[in-house]
């Protein structure tokens, strides 16, 4: 049996701890829209190594931003 | 006083007079109990991510204020009277407001960003080239 290959996973940083000029604000959807998949679902932090503050604040952004229309619920975020 | 922002959606058949008028009344309500309108502005005619009453676009108000939670109750009771207003969105931005110093910042920040499509789709460039290192 082939060794088990160990993998070191990256240490990721939290995007917006490492640049502090990026704001996470609800209307502000070009940078939501990192966050999101396709389908408009909002990527868990271990895929970007958010920090947890962050990753709340950025979802709960997200939410304010599918309320008033500017990011779907479900379906393209591309318009 | 409390400083909030607030964004409605108009139909987008309503004439470019009717939601300034629109938007004067709300602004009436708040100064008519003492507030301050910080920031008004139209973003004009957006697409909507979503069907709204039957609607896949709407022009976007976004009013950033100064006042009591008396003001947004009543905004929001006009708006859902109103069948031209598709929908609201208000949200508290602090607790406690000094519209004076708030008007001075502004002021003195850069004008605020309505963000040029080209900048941004170029800033998506660099992200997705960020993301592929990863």
């Amino acid at each position: 049996m082939a060794p088990k290959k160990k993998i070191f996973p990256r240490q990721k940083v939290c995007r917006f701890c490492a640049d502090k000029s990026l704001v996470i604000d609800y209307k502000e959807v070009r940078t939501l829209r990192n966050f999101v998949t396709e389908r408009g679902k909002i990527i868990p932090r271990r895929i970007y190594g958010n920090c947890a503050k962050h990753q709340r604040k950025l979802t709960d952004a997200i939410k304010k931003a599918r309320q008033i229309a500017l990011m779907p619920y479900s379906g393209p975020t591309q318009l | 006083m409390r400083r909030y922002e607030t964004i409605f959606i108009v139909r987008p058949n309503v004439a470019e007079d009717e939601i300034e008028a629109i938007a004067s009344k709300t602004s009436a309500i708040i100064e008519g109990d003492g507030g301050t309108i910080l920031r008004s502005n139209n973003w004009g005619l957006k697409k909507l991510a979503y069907l709204i009453k039957k609607e896949d676009q709407g022009h976007y108000v976004y009013v950033d204020f100064a006042g009591v939670p008396a003001s947004v109750a009543e905004i929001e009771r006009v708006f859902r009277i109103d069948d031209r207003v598709l929908k609201y969105l208000t949200v508290k931005i602090s607790d406690s407001c000094d519209p004076e110093a708030v008007k001075e910042q502004l002021a003195s920040a850069a004008p605020v960003p309505v963000t040029n499509e080209d900048d941004v789709a170029a800033k998506e460039l660099d992200n997705v080239e960020e993301e592929q290192t990863d």
